[in-house]
């Protein structure tokens, strides 16, 4: 027993409420900012409570909440929590525009709460119940403006996501017969006695939860909620729900496939090859979207569609080696993508144009945002020395011992030329406008410092794990050794 | 092994100088152009220190797999050349750019990129040199684009895509490469390939690996970047591309070349088809060109194409490949310093008349002697006229021909391939003596009809600058004339890298045999000059005076014609129709058992206004789509019916 471990989960959710008595506007930002300054510094500090175990609520024999520190978690709380710091900087500069700053903050506090329960879950039951709370929690951020299209939206994102987490939970429940525990395990726990002879019933529940949690990371065919949901949200909220929502689905299914069935049961039967498949089209559909789309918002989402395929297709590979780059991928694109997005926002929030083909000329207004953003969509297409391309080269490593493998590294280039196609094209209209294609008035737009702040230091994250990434390297390849 | 760490600051004095030089801009603008002066001189230093060294560097685990610097003799050659050429256009660059706008970040891209251009010459893995080659694209893009004149930035737009498609497929290529080899350091992956028996493999990995080095070179058929960017560069920046940028293609390609393909005859054909083909292509689009630097882009292209030719001979000559090796890497150097010198004069021509149309500049040097001998040196040199520089070069490149002749009639073969490349590696070079001659006698000979009222500057040209157009273009004919005190020492120092071994005797330059090629040249060249350039190329226009003109029709561009419409339209259109039809798949199935369940098509409405949506409720009363009556009944119960016989039957 280790109470510490409640402190991560449940301190933004304290916060959150108390949030709620706080009467200034001023207050409050700084409130929020100070917790999550907090519960940074405080999720970091829990490497020092290595393998730390808490129940808090028994329900039956079997079912009951936990949550316990592992390698992988505690690397997904991290990147949470940091981004999540970063991003509220920038909201407390975007909400001034916005109505009901409150409302956003304290959905915002309490949807923390919920990932940080999902990266400590121990077992199966904690796992579902953080991933509906962190569905129902974010449907209010998405809704916040009350406008028609984000209610609808609102509601797009909360059936699929509802639909995927259901299937998630039809696999709990074979899953608690099939395996010897409901907690986590690496190298997965399915009692070998029961599962002999129902080989292809396991087979056909693995699928489906993969599919199911794989719905909120943007996969083929379960990814239409995330072109309509992630642009009518308030900038901080997409950046947050492209950056780090489809992360959670993502960190479901390594739980699903390295904790529960193992990645001996998928390798190399049908699952692995058709999840393939459907990430392969997702890479490619996402991109050939992106490229396709007008709308600066829906084109980063569409973009993220693809990118947190990159993703899936390292960890389907199901090799050490595909794995690290996929956890690598993990983070430089939660880095980017926020990037991306909140400098989206920041130009959107100034000169109120959402079209790209509006934003030529932009980068002479607004050079540090351009600059920043320049910077993400580099890293996104990965180009050397920013971090894109360390993932890629893993990815692409691990892709090639397979066959299958060997299209997808084929697609992964088509697609990185396509996000260059959709994204390079913005920076260049941006800093060098066609003199006949000024749209952007010619006064001068102003950069809020409060937005600008977040963006450099991502960028600069981005910059420095390009050239140094081995820190990160080695904290990936231990928890990449204890799975396989 | 020691580190030597005149390697990093090579390399990153430049990258840093470059944020030194930002801040310094924003204060005094004299001062910046100093500091760039001063820290492309210390480069330059830096880099002849480097001669004799065989020094390495490494930086561990820095961009993931580590960076590997090394400094064979060629790379050195490569880097001390670069140095030159940047030192040359950095002082040159302080007049030509003193009216200009955004001169900071000029300034900023310009030293950026020596930097990454000196990673990817020192480097000695395959990854070290690709990290370095992106930046070098990408930074080298700001400079191409500088002007931001339409032209400009569809041309940029052009490079842009060009460097990334190439650099995306090199990439590929060197994925591969490491997973089958599980290294990428050159000298490693000699050994690797040498150990294989059956190459065919390594063919296609190479050929991947080659598209983005062959596209930044301006080889056949991804050249079409570079007859469009040079032009619109700044003179500066054009020179840059035209002498270093190229050969950083050109060194990828001699890695592959020199280190995977040693003594390899298919590659070698293979290579010296694509140089073959870019070689006349790219003399044949400078006789046509009326604009003075897209003649000299289009010259560099043809010239990229001799470079190519004598690395292809490299492979075929196999171990006697000594007279392929040195024309090959004197050819590089050669072009680096007559481009310097040529496109610097092109430059003093265009920041005095901002033109750069034969017609409108025609005449303008006939009073300017010091240009006008620079501009002598730099053609004649381009020519392959004995006594000059570009002779020696294209002496050796031709004779490694002939021996490849004379070896495989020895055993009995037929030599008729390398016949024709002889016949029109001569061809090439007379359009070389043709075109040269044309701009020369039209800049510098000609009168203009429609000369404007000459106003009398002070002076044209800058005392730095006239330094700076004036060493290079001195240099030319020194080693010109003294080619085995010079030359032959450049070559020497190469040939480790390029795994040649020094001639047995030193080459005869001035013997008959080998001026029978220049004379040659220079004959076909005054015939094509005379009975073509004057001939059919100037016609008479309204007022009887000839003026040049471009023959080649507008829609004769690979790039309008095939390119631009296939990956601009055809590809992003067939594309984007199978995304739309995977990406509406689930929407469209929610969309259609709406109907069929609720009889409502939820008022579907798409909004113009309003981008975020395609399909969604507006109306409150959503209207009914079908009639319930008998025969929609009926036809249920026969979808009914049918689906119960199917699985019965299944």
């Amino acid at each position: 027993m280790n109470y510490i471990l409640l402190v991560p989960v449940f301190f933004p959710m304290l916060m959150a409420g108390l949030l709620l008595l706080v009467p200034k506007e001023k207050e409050q930002n700084i409130w929020v900012v100070a917790t999550l300054v907090i519960e940074a510094i405080l999720v970091f500090g829990l490497y020092l409570y290595e393998d730390a175990t808490t129940t808090l609520w028994r329900l039956a024999e079997g079912v009951y909440i936990a949550y316990k520190i592992d390698g992988l978690g505690h690397l997904f709380a991290c990147l949470f929590a940091v981004i999540w710091m970063l991003v509220s900087i920038y909201a407390i500069a975007y909400m001034k525009h916005e109505e009901r700053p409150r409302q956003f903050f304290f959905f915002y506090l309490l949807a923390l709460g919920a990932l940080m329960s999902l990266c400590f879950a121990k077992n199966m039951m904690t796992l579902y119940l953080s991933y509906e709370y962190m569905t129902l929690l974010t449907v209010p951020l998405v809704i916040h403006t009350r406008e028609k299209q984000a209610v609808r939206a609102g509601l797009k994102y909360l059936g699929y996501s509802i639909f995927g987490a259901g299937l998630g939970l039809l696999g709990f429940f074979f899953l608690h017969i099939y395996c010897t525990t409901t907690d986590f395990v690496a190298g997965g726990s399915l009692n070998t006695l029961l599962v002999a002879g129902n080989e292809s019933l396991l087979l056909v529940v693995a699928f489906l939860m993969i599919l199911g949690f794989a719905c909120k990371a943007g996969m083929f065919p379960l990814h239409a909620w995330l072109p309509t949901a992630h642009p009518v949200a308030p900038t901080p909220a997409s950046a947050v729900l492209s950056g780090i929502i489809t992360k959670a689905g993502v960190f479901c299914i390594l739980r699903v496939i390295f904790f529960l069935f193992g990645a001996d049961f998928i390798g190399g039967t049908w699952v692995q090859k058709t999840l393939l498949i459907l990430i392969l089209i997702t890479v490619f559909m996402g991109s050939m979207l992106a490229y396709k789309e007008r709308i600066l918002k829906k084109r980063l989402a569409y973009s993220t569609v693809s990118q947190v395929s990159y993703v899936l297709f390292g960890i389907l590979l199901l090799s050490p080696i595909g794995l690290m780059g996929a956890l690598l991928q993990v983070v430089f694109h939660a880095l980017a993508k926020n990037l991306l997005f909140l400098s989206a926002g920041a130009i959107i929030s100034e000169t109120g144009e959402t079209l790209v083909s509006r934003l030529s000329g932009i980068g002479k207004q607004m050079p540090i945002v351009m600059g920043c953003f320049t910077i993400g969509a580099l890293s996104l297409v990965g180009i050397p020395p920013t971090a894109g391309f360390v993932s890629k080269w893993f990815l692409a490593q691990g892709g090639l011992s397979e066959t299958i493998g060997f299209v997808g590294v084929i697609i992964l280039m088509v697609s990185a030329f396509l996000t260059a196609g959709y994204l390079l094209s913005i920076v260049v209209h941006g800093f060098f406008p066609q003199k006949e294609e000024m749209e952007v008035e010619p006064e001068v737009y102003t950069e809020n410092r409060y937005m600008t702040v977040p963006l450099v230091i991502l960028a600069f994250g981005i910059l420095c794990l390009g050239v140094y990434p081995s820190g990160l390297q080695n904290v990936i390849t231990e928890i990449v050794t204890h799975l396989f | 092994m020691e580190q030597n760490y005149i390697i990093p600051i090579l390399i990153f004095l430049p990258m840093i100088g470059a944020f030194i030089g930002y801040g310094i801009g924003r204060v005094n603008k004299t001062w910046r152009n100093h500091w760039a002066c001063l820290v492309t001189a210390v480069v330059f230093f830096g880099s002849l220190s480097l001669i004799g060294s065989d020094a390495t560097f490494v930086m561990e685990n820095v961009c993931g797999l580590g960076l590997h610097f090394e400094t064979d003799g060629l790379q050195v050659v490569l880097a001390i050349l670069a140095a030159f050429a940047w030192f040359a256009t950095t002082v040159f660059s302080e007049e030509y750019f003193a009216h200009y706008h955004n001169r900071n970040r000029y300034y900023f891209f310009l030293l950026m990129t020596l930097g990454a251009t000196l990673g990817v010459f020192l480097s000695a893995d395959f990854y070290t040199t690709f990290v370095f080659f992106e930046m070098m694209s990408f930074t080298s893009f700001v400079l191409v684009i500088h002007d931001e004149t339409t032209e400009a930035i569809k041309a940029a737009g052009t490079y842009l895509t060009v460097a990334i498609f190439g650099g995306l497929v090199t990439l590929m290529g060197l994925f591969w490469m490491y997973h089958m080899a599980g290294t990428l350091a050159f000298s490693e992956l000699a050994d690797f390939v040498a150990a294989q028996e059956d190459v065919s493999g390594m063919y296609t990995c190479a050929i991947l690996i080659l598209v983005g080095f062959g596209a930044k070179a301006g080889l056949f058929p991804l050249h079409i970047w570079l007859p469009e960017a040079h032009p619109v560069a700044p003179a500066p920046a054009s020179a840059l591309l035209s002498c270093i940028l190229t050969k950083s293609g050109i060194f990828g390609v001699l890695i592959l070349s020199t280190k995977l393909f040693l003594y390899d005859g298919t590659w070698g054909y293979f290579m010296l088809t694509l140089g073959t083909i870019t070689m006349v292509l790219g003399a044949v689009l400078a006789v046509f060109s009326i604009n003075l630097k897209r003649v000299m882009a289009c010259s560099s292209l043809s010239q990229i194409g001799f470079i190519v030719v004598g690395i292809g001979m490299q492979g075929i000559l196999g171990s006697h490949n000594a007279l392929a090796a040195g024309g090959t890497i004197l050819h590089v150097a050669n072009h680096s310093i007559l481009k310097v010198v040529l496109f610097l004069s092109a430059g003093a021509i265009y920041m005095n008349l901002h033109k750069l149309d034969l017609n409108d500049i025609r005449g303008w040097g006939k009073d300017k002697p010091f240009l006008k001998a620079v501009f002598l040196m730099g053609s004649l040199g381009i020519m392959g006229i004995p006594l000059w520089n570009g002779y020696i070069s294209k002496t050796l490149l031709h004779e490694s021909i002939v021996e490849g002749i004379v070896m495989l009639e020895e055993v009995g073969q037929s030599a008729l391939y390398l016949q024709t490349v002889e016949v029109l590696f001569l061809f090439s070079g007379g359009l070389t003596v043709a075109y040269m001659t044309k701009i020369f006698v039209a800049i510098f000979m000609e009168e203009n009809p429609y000369a404007t009222k000459e106003v009398h500057h002070k002076s044209y040209i800058s005392k730095p600058s006239m330094i700076a157009l004036g060493i290079p273009a001195f240099i030319l004919p020194i080693l010109g004339i003294f080619p085995h005190q010079t030359m032959d020492v450049i070559a020497d120092f190469s040939y480790h890298f390029m795994g040649a071994h020094a001639p047995d005797h030193a080459v005869h330059y001035f013997a008959w045999v080998n001026l029978k090629g220049a004379v040659i040249s220079v004959v076909v060249g005054a015939l094509v000059y005379g009975l073509f350039i004057r001939k059919v190329l100037m016609q008479t226009d309204a007022n009887g005076n000839r003026i040049y003109c471009n023959l080649v029709p507008e829609w004769l561009s690979l790039e309008n014609k095939v390119y631009r419409p296939a990956l601009l339209q055809i590809l992003p259109f067939i594309g984007g129709f199978f995304a739309r039809m995977a990406g509406n798949l689930v929407d469209g199935c929610i969309a259609i058992s709406r109907i069929l369940v609720f009889n409502s098509d939820g008022a579907k409405f798409i909004p113009g206004e309003d981008q975020y949506f395609s399909v969604y409720t507006h109306a409150e009363a959503p209207k009914k789509v079908y009639h319930e009556d008998f025969a929609r009944s009926l036809m249920m119960v026969g979808l009914g019916l049918a689906a119960v016989l199917l699985y019965i039957l299944f």
